[in-house]
């Protein structure tokens, strides 16, 4: 299988056209009212220009191609890590380097990984782990079902996808599986799929990561590796155990999956006949179609985090690479009809008993929970920290709890509402729907 | 773009140093923080500092300068770094210091209107705040990231240029970190500490600090006026064949002061973004546009500002010229009228076509050389195969104001880097010889402006820098004397 997957070289035209206004800072909206919040996490942890969103990165791009910075300086080579890949700057910026602004970022790290340097050694583990287990967690391949094992205790077991055909492959995701917190979303999004009797199963112990977390630290081979293991893996459930929807409720997963995948020239190929789709876009259609309705109550004041990987990531940009429209590589216009902004939210608002604040940074302004692009593995501290500033924004909006839809971004606020002392607890939305879904009628 | 020129060592000592008044987190000599202060998005060669640090109090400022001065070491002050005229790249290394981390609102006075801000306090910032009271300041086209304080002690110019002024005639009082390290104050804070509404009736010592590049201290504080929002706009906008005609209405609707902003531009800068290279301008569009922005209190003074506004148009039409009332570009209009505007802002209106690389050619003219400066500006920028974006605006009360080219170019390629370079500084060569004075002007027009300049003007500008920079650390070589 080839992938397309561009090096910094092949991406020079674009970070060239970083014009260094530095609009990426901050996200700024006419209104009027107008508004202007930072939207930079590493900008705001580190200060420095170079730290600072895109203009930063477009700095060091250039600095790796002229020769002037070096991957095996070990400042520059944490410097480059010092990003969580938000693109919080992505969607500030207005020219022709916008759309691959995360694409030169991973570049960046590629490149560092090539040479040999990256990435970070905190970060070596995770690599490691991913080659020995097939998931970043270390975890040996039998605990990916651990969570499952309440479901076998109360007679509901899990279909196992391998050993029987359904329409549905809930594809759960490492975070999800390993990280004891984040268990609570397979859980809840397990019980649901089984009080609505939906036809679906998992991979279990043969579930091998989607390679988001080796393409944000730019491990492109290691991608390639567990990415087209997935291809043919989905393909044969396809062709054998009669997939035609992959379920998935991390948004690491999702947005892998969806959209780095399309980087093999045998995507359409292998998905011909699938569809992938988040678990709030699943369920939304279901309450839309009149199949989900909320019957009990659920009295809390809640707020929503959009995750990075749900929201912006999934913007899709259209540019003129040949120049026949408008010039070569113009940035001509941005679909976000991709992104999950008001599903999950309409389901929110859905449930009764709900009373929904939004925070300021919203959609695809979302002020990033600090977890994403490594950030997480490779400077813990920090990522809290910065999920302590999302969640004092949460605080703020007199919501006592925050619900998002990323196992990541829930495990991080909660070290983040830790962190700050906060009262506020974090919640996936499959946990707020499961609570006031009614159990099966036998 | 141009290969780096190579630094001098690092001196460890100096980083502990700076480590010692910052913190260590916030002085550094690595490589990759100060490559990104290398450069901008103007022509000017990048040159990389030889330490950055960022400070966060006044009295780190002042150790960072006694120590600077002591040491001889040159300060670069740095806030946003969105100038298109290199003023924050070093030109003798030195210490970068950033003081974006210095960002409070320390007060807005809303009975008094006035606002106290420190240096990294952004246009984006200030203006949801001042929204909260429904007042506003002189907006520029730059990023609502860009430094309220850094633009309006460079002469920056703003949305109510016409109304009001320059931005830094909008300057009240100021606090100053000098090049030495004392604290000084001008204006009203001078005399009363928490007084920050004017610069008169005392000496206007705030001229020490305004205009001079960063060259004679650090403002650590700033107070400007702010003004009430008027609820109704009106915007007013014609088009002309020739600059000619253009510089004729804006000469008449100036006299009468009803607008906010009076602005003309090329076609060129009329297109977002602007070609890049040169593309001739359809033969059936106006070669020049105008847009006239009036705010009024109530429907009646709009209605009163109209009728001033049609008075001059209908004498336009009699003299002859080429005046229509015409729709202005959608995108462009928003541009100019919604600031801080991310669209000019984020240079989409600018270099989106070109990439990377903006300069001008900004400056004050008298208005009546305008069009013989806009007829050759034309003619050089067209034969370096650059586009004439040239916009003209009308200053408060006078038949003077600005005119410049904005003039994008493709920074990867350092052909193009010089060919940009090469055009603006000819240019600029004919507004000088016309009367018109560069601001926030690169090295390359500090030289030429001296070139022309009154001996006693050098040697007063020498004397007072020396006065207040004796070891001339503060961005060094910015004025080219």
């Amino acid at each position: 299988m080839d992938w397309n997957i561009p090096s910094l070289k092949d991406l020079e035209h674009y970070f060239w056209r970083c014009t260094a206004c530095g609009t990426c800072r901050s996200a700024y909206d006419y209104g009027p009212p107008p508004t202007a919040r930072p939207i930079c996490p590493a900008g705001t942890e580190f200060g420095f220009e170079g730290y600072y969103s895109s203009k930063g990165k477009a700095a060091y791009a250039r600095g790796i191609m002229d020769g002037t910075l070096d991957l095996d300086d070990p400042e520059f080579l944490e410097a480059i890590y010092k990003c969580t890949v938000c693109a919080g700057c992505q969607n500030q910026c207005q020219v022709d380097y916008k759309p691959h602004i995360p694409e030169i970022i991973e570049a960046i790290r590629r490149e560092a990984v090539e040479k040999g340097a990256g990435p970070l050694q905190s970060q070596q583990n995770l690599v490691k782990s991913m080659k020995n287990y097939n998931n970043p967690y270390q975890g040996p391949r039998r605990v990916r079902n651990e969570w499952t094992r309440p479901f076998k205790k109360a007679k509901k077991p899990i279909k196992n996808i391998n050993k029987s055909p359904a329409s549905v492959l809930f594809y759960v995701g490492c975070t999800g599986a390993f990280n004891q917190t984040a268990r609570a979303v397979p859980t809840a999004t397990a019980e649901i799929f089984q009080k609505l009797d939906i036809d679906f199963g998992i991979l279990g112990e043969n579930e091998v990561c989607c390679g988001s977390t080796a393409m944000r630290l730019g491990d492109a081979a290691e991608f390639k590796r567990v990415a087209t293991a997935n291809l043919e893996t989905f393909k044969k459930l396809h062709e054998e155990r009669g997939v035609s929807t992959i379920v998935t409720s991390c948004a690491g997963c999702y947005r892998a999956i969806k959209k780095d995948y399309t980087l093999s020239s045998d995507f359409d190929r292998m998905m011909a006949g699938i569809e992938v789709i988040h678990t709030v876009d699943f369920l939304h259609r279901l309450v839309k179609e009149g199949k989900l309705t909320f019957e009990k109550e659920l009295p809390w004041t809640v707020t929503y985090h959009d995750p990075c990987h749900t929201g912006r990531h999934l913007n899709k940009f259209q540019v003129d690479r040949e120049g026949t429209e408008l010039w070569e590589g113009a940035y001509v216009d941005i679909d976000e009809s991709e992104c999950l902004y008001d599903k999950p939210r309409e389901i929110l608002q859905a449930i009764p008993g709900i009373k929904f604040k939004e925070m300021d940074r919203i959609r695809a302004n979302s002020y990033c929970c600090g977890g994403g692009g490594g950030v997480m593995t490779g400077f813990g501290d920090w990522a809290a920290k910065n999920a302590g500033i999302r969640i004092t924004e949460a605080m703020e909006t007199g919501a006592e709890k925050v619900v998002t839809t990323c196992p990541f971004c829930h495990y991080n606020l909660n070290e983040g509402a830790k962190r700050t002392g906060s009262r506020m607890t974090v919640h996936d939305l499959t946990e707020l729907i499961n609570a006031v879904l009614p159990e099966k009628t036998p | 773009m141009t290969e780096m020129p190579k630094n001098p060592e690092v001196d460890e000592r100096i980083v502990k140093e700076l480590q010692s008044i910052v913190g260590e987190k916030n002085a550094t000599a690595a490589k990759h923080v100060r490559y990104a202060y290398s450069y901008d998005m103007s022509f000017v060669l990048p040159k990389m500092p030889d330490y950055v640090v960022m400070a966060e109090t006044v009295e780190q400022i002042q150790n960072i300068m006694k120590f600077a001065n002591k040491e001889k070491i040159p300060v670069v002050p740095f806030t946003a770094g969105t100038n298109i005229g290199g003023l924050c790249i070093p030109e003798r290394g030195g210490i970068l210091l950033d003081l974006k981390r210095m960002n409070k609102i320390i007060k807005i006075d809303a009975e008094s209107h006035y606002a106290v801000v420190e240096p990294g306090v952004s246009h984006g910032q200030l203006a949801e705040a001042l929204f909260e009271h429904k007042l506003r300041f002189g907006w520029p086209v730059g990023p609502p990231s860009a430094s309220v304080s850094s633009c309006a002690i460079n002469h920056g110019i703003g949305g109510l240029n016409a109304r009001y002024g320059l931005n830094s005639q909008e300057i009240t009082s100021m606090e100053v970190v000098l090049p030495t390290g004392e604290l000084v104050r001008v204006g009203s804070c001078a005399i009363v500490e928490d007084a920050w509404h004017s610069t008169l009736p005392l000496p206007k010592l705030d001229g020490l600090f305004k205009g001079w590049l960063g060259s004679t201290g650090i403002v650590t504080k700033l107070g400007i006026a702010v003004h009430p929002i008027p609820p109704v706009l009106k915007v007013f906008t014609v088009s002309c064949n020739n600059v000619q005609d253009m510089y004729s209405y804006m000469n008449n609707l100036a006299n009468y002061e009803i607008c906010d902003d009076l602005t003309a531009v090329s076609w060129w800068l009329a297109q977002v973004p602007i070609p890049y290279p040169y593309r001739e301008k359809p033969e059936d569009a106006p070669e020049w546009f105008s847009f006239a922005n009036t705010n009024s209190f109530t429907e009646k003074e709009k209605e009163a500002r109209e009728e001033i506004w049609q008075m001059v148009v209908d004498e336009e039409v009699k003299k002859g010229t080429s005046l229509k009332v015409t729709e202005y570009p959608e995108e462009a209009l928003k541009a100019r009228t919604q600031l801080p505007s991310q669209i000019v802002g984020s240079t989409k209106n600018y270099c989106k076509m070109a990439g990377a690389g903006i300069s001008w050619p900004g400056t004050f003219t008298p208005a009546n050389k305008w069009s013989p400066v806009y007829t050759e500006w034309k003619r050089i920028l067209i034969e370096h195969k650059l586009s004439p974006s040239v916009r003209m605006s009308m200053y408060r009360g006078v038949h003077y104001g600005m005119l410049r080219a904005m003039i994008p170019f493709n920074k990867q390629i350092p052909e193009e880097n010089e060919n940009a370079r090469h055009a603006i500084v000819e240019c600029l060569k004919v507004d000088l010889d016309n009367g018109g004075i560069p601001y926030k002007p690169p090295v390359d027009f500090g030289h030429e402006i001296n070139k022309r300049a009154h001996p006693g003007y050098i040697e007063l500008l020498k004397r007072v820098k020396m006065m207040l920079d004796p070891n001339d650390i503060m961005n060094p070589g910015k004025l080219a004397i």
